[in-house]
């Protein structure tokens, strides 16, 4: 038998962070942990806007994964609105480009420097996510070994020359979706690529109590919930905005639960209820409870949210405009879109009504996830794809 | 079909010596036979410092769309130490990416003009891997670009900046199998699709080797040199050998003939005479009177004059050390691979039936592998590797 194979994993936040990618990223690596000898580089930052220093550097150990921490010497820049602004511009210059990445943060010399010496002495070096600066320098020291790990989605950054060697170098990327790998596809014509669509993985708890969650934050009746982060870019203003106006203007009477930390003011009124930042066990209490998951995000590359949704039997509701989340919903049959807020409104009025509805669509949803989102399933797919880069570097 | 292909390199135009840059405007000039060619490059013709030369814009050039860059800055002037401490003392990577920078030609409104032209073009070609406009400007427009990497096994090869370099492009296009073999060994890139191009040779001008010896009064055998007399190029191995060879007893009678500009000391010798630069006519004239040419340069991309060698039927010998000129001269026949300079060369103009059984096996290899008809099929398949988009 050969030695256990061995990855170096390279993403911008690790630990108790928030952000979606970042928990997939933890997940993963404690999968992967069991059938690799697998070494975490990442920054001392825990929030991913100033990546201010957080954590103390060095190595730590975080559920029996070594966790390498190098400190952030320069975090988002205080300009770092009005270089992005240059960068999206139509006409741009390549150095508002580079500008832009630099501003965006975070930089970590030492972590470029641990991944030059070291990324050699590993089989493979993940890097997750596509946009920030550690993966835009650090990937091009050891493009014969990357796996790049993209979640990437239509937004105005992908659009940048200087995020095309990003998608060329690597020696295989893994997709999270199909719609993910056609767009990337598309943009770069990176098809010579090899890329896999592995996806995630999603695990629910089995003793969900969603009465528990009703009594602890007194919430009597229907209720929809919003889980994720409140910013303008989710579309979060336009759906209270909707969800209000249903409520003033005589729908049967519902609540809308936003779970999540606020980085942005929310309409003060009396159906719309922001509980903050929760644990997972209120999460999935909260999930098991609704009648349905609103994911109003344009701009998801895959929303777990969506996927932890189904594994809770709980059907979906999301904007037709949103290529991947309806994509993926329309695929698995387990939810609907709405075009506008009146629409938005029917749908909401239609499942409380017909409860049966909601819970067969939520049921075909667990059958998609179970079909298609096991870890066991990804973890396979991701071992898959590292052999496939062994063999050519041997 | 015609293809819009841009040819991006350090230097362009007549005055601009160097191998490199003879190739790309070589294949430049042949490529615009079939396709819309332009080319991208800086203002400058020295290679050292990157001085401005011609002035910036956009100008035609034997019928071909040259887009000329200002250079914003030219080799740093401390950049011997500067390599020192990259190449042989600990540094940091940033210091390790600023080499490009450093080395020049750093021409920021190049890399400008790939970023916001680049997808007008159906095939971008990078001509040498080492300077800033290929080591920055390919990163930009991969899905595009070939790689013309005239890389030699040097100490630069291995540095950060040139990582991606050789795992980013469409296609390369290599001047030898050797140059091939050590790029594949070095970045374990198979998958990237390569075509050898070598080179197309235009006949050799008319050239009178009886006159070349009347007017310099030379007899007997003759053993030329043929370049830049430097003890870079190996010269001072080769007067070292040649100085061995001749003060034995029993010593062939002959002399070497040294053409080329001279940059170093040469030993006041009876055999041994040097000319300084010479005509093109006079090179070809005295290669078809020599016996051999040696060419003892360690490092080599091609070695083009082995090839004018073989064109006029002369031998040649080159040291088994240099991978690159000895692949050639293996490969053509046309010559003999040396441990020992003295030893070989001894025995070669001992036995003249044998030197022109060479010279003859080298000229039907350089007729048969650089005719332009073999060239322009490699260039070609090379601008249709670089251009297809579908995986």
């Amino acid at each position: 038998m050969a030695e256990r194979p061995s990855a170096l994993v390279v993403v911008q936040r690790y630990g108790d962070v928030s952000g979606g990618a970042e928990a997939h990223a933890r997940t993963l690596v404690e999968r992967l942990a069991t059938h690799l000898d697998i070494e975490v580089a990442t920054t001392t930052a825990r929030d991913y806007w100033t990546w201010a220093n957080a954590f103390t550097p060095g190595l730590t150990w975080i559920n029996g994964v070594a966790v390498r921490r190098f400190p952030v010497e320069r975090g988002r820049a205080r300009d770092f609105r009005l270089r992005e602004h240059r960068a999206f511009a139509a006409g741009h210059s390549l150095s508002d480009e580079i500008a832009f990445v630099d501003a965006q943060g975070p930089i970590a010399p030492d972590l470029l420097e641990h991944v030059r010496a070291r990324g050699g002495d590993f089989d493979h070096v993940l890097f997750f996510q596509y946009l920030y600066h550690p993966t835009v320098n650090g990937l091009p020291l050891v493009p014969e070994r990357a796996v790049l790990v993209p979640t990437a989605h239509e937004e105005p950054a992908i659009g940048l020359t200087v995020y095309r060697r990003v998608f060329h170098l690597p020696r295989a990327i893994a997709y999270n979706t199909d719609e993910e790998r056609r767009m990337v596809q598309r943009r770069f014509r990176n098809e010579r690529v090899p890329g896999d669509v592995v996806g995630v993985g999603v695990d629910v708890p089995s003793d969900r109590d969603a009465p528990r969650f009703r009594s602890r934050h007194r919430i009597d009746g229907p209720y929809f919930l919003y889980v994720g982060r409140i910013v303008q870019g989710k579309q979060i203003r336009e759906l209270c905005e909707a969800f209000a106006r249903w409520q003033d203007r005589g729908g049967t009477h519902a609540t809308l639960v936003l779970m999540g930390q606020a980085e942005m003011s929310l309409p003060a009124h009396p159906a719309i209820r922001p509980l903050g930042r929760t644990t997972d066990e209120e999460k999935f209490d909260a999930l098991t409870g609704c009648v349905a998951l609103l994911q109003p995000s344009l701009l998801e590359s895959l929303s777990i949210i969506v996927l932890e949704a189904w594994a809770c039997e709980r059907p979906v509701i999301c904007d037709a405009r949103s290529p991947v989340v309806w994509g993926m919903t329309r695929c698995a049959g387990a939810g609907v879109a709405y075009r506008d807020p009146a629409e938005l409104a029917e749908i909401c009025e239609l499942l409380i009504e017909d409860a049966r509805l909601g819970d067969r669509l939520g049921a075909l949803g667990r059958a998609f996830v179970e079909r298609s989102y096991t870890w066991r399933g990804v973890v396979e797919k991701y071992l898959d794809l590292f052999a496939e880069v062994r063999a050519r570097n041997t | 079909m015609t293809r819009r292909v841009l040819v991006v390199v350090q230097r362009f135009g007549e005055e601009v010596t160097g191998g490199s840059e003879r190739h790309a405007r070589v294949a430049a000039g042949r490529l615009a036979r079939t396709h819309q060619v332009e080319v991208a490059t800086t203002t400058a013709l020295d290679y050292w410092t990157w001085a401005e030369h011609y002035a910036a814009g956009t100008s035609d050039v034997d019928g071909i769309r040259v887009h000329r860059f200002p250079v914003a800055s030219g080799r740093v002037p401390d950049f011997k130490e500067f390599e020192h401490h990259i190449l042989f003392e600990p540094h940091t990577l940033a210091e390790e990416q600023d080499w490009p920078r450093r080395q020049g030609p750093h021409a920021p409104e190049l890399l400008e003009f790939l970023h916001r032209e680049g997808d007008r073009y159906d095939a971008v070609l990078f001509y040498t891997y080492i300077y800033e406009p290929t080591a920055r400007g390919l990163p930009l427009v991969p899905e595009r670009s070939a790689l013309i990497s005239t890389a030699h096994d040097e100490l630069p090869l291995r540095l950060a900046p040139y990582r991606e370099l050789f795992h980013l492009p469409r296609a390369f296009g290599f001047l030898t199998p050797e140059e091939r073999a050590l790029v594949r060994r070095t970045f374990r890139n198979d998958e990237i699709p390569d075509v050898v191009v070598g080179i197309g040779l235009d006949a050799p001008p008319a050239h009178d080797a009886d006159d070349f010896r009347r007017s310099r009064g030379l007899d007997g055998p003759l053993v030329v040199y043929l370049g830049q007399v430097s003890e870079g190029k190996g010269c001072d191995e080769l007067l070292g050998g040649w100085a061995r060879m001749r003060d034995r007893a029993g010593a062939p009678a002959a002399t070497l003939v040294l053409a080329g500009t001279v940059r170093m000391d040469v030993p006041q010798r009876r055999d041994v005479v040097a000319l300084g630069r010479v005509s093109d006519e006079d090179k070809f004239a005295a290669l078809a009177a020599a016996d051999a040419l040696v060419l003892p340069s360690r490092f080599e991309s091609l070695g083009i004059v082995l090839l004018e060698a073989w064109q006029v039927g002369t031998p040649v010998l080159v040291p088994a050390h240099n991978a690159v000129t000895a692949g050639q001269t293996r490969r053509a026949g046309g010559g003999v691979v040396y441990e020992t300079l003295e030893t070989e060369l001894t025995s070669l103009l001992g036995d003249r039936d044998r030197g022109r059984a060479l010279g003859a096996r080298g000229r039907d290899w350089v007729e048969r592998e650089c005719s332009w008809a073999t060239f322009d099929e490699r260039l070609l398949e090379l601008v249709d590797l670089a251009a297809a988009r579908d995986g």
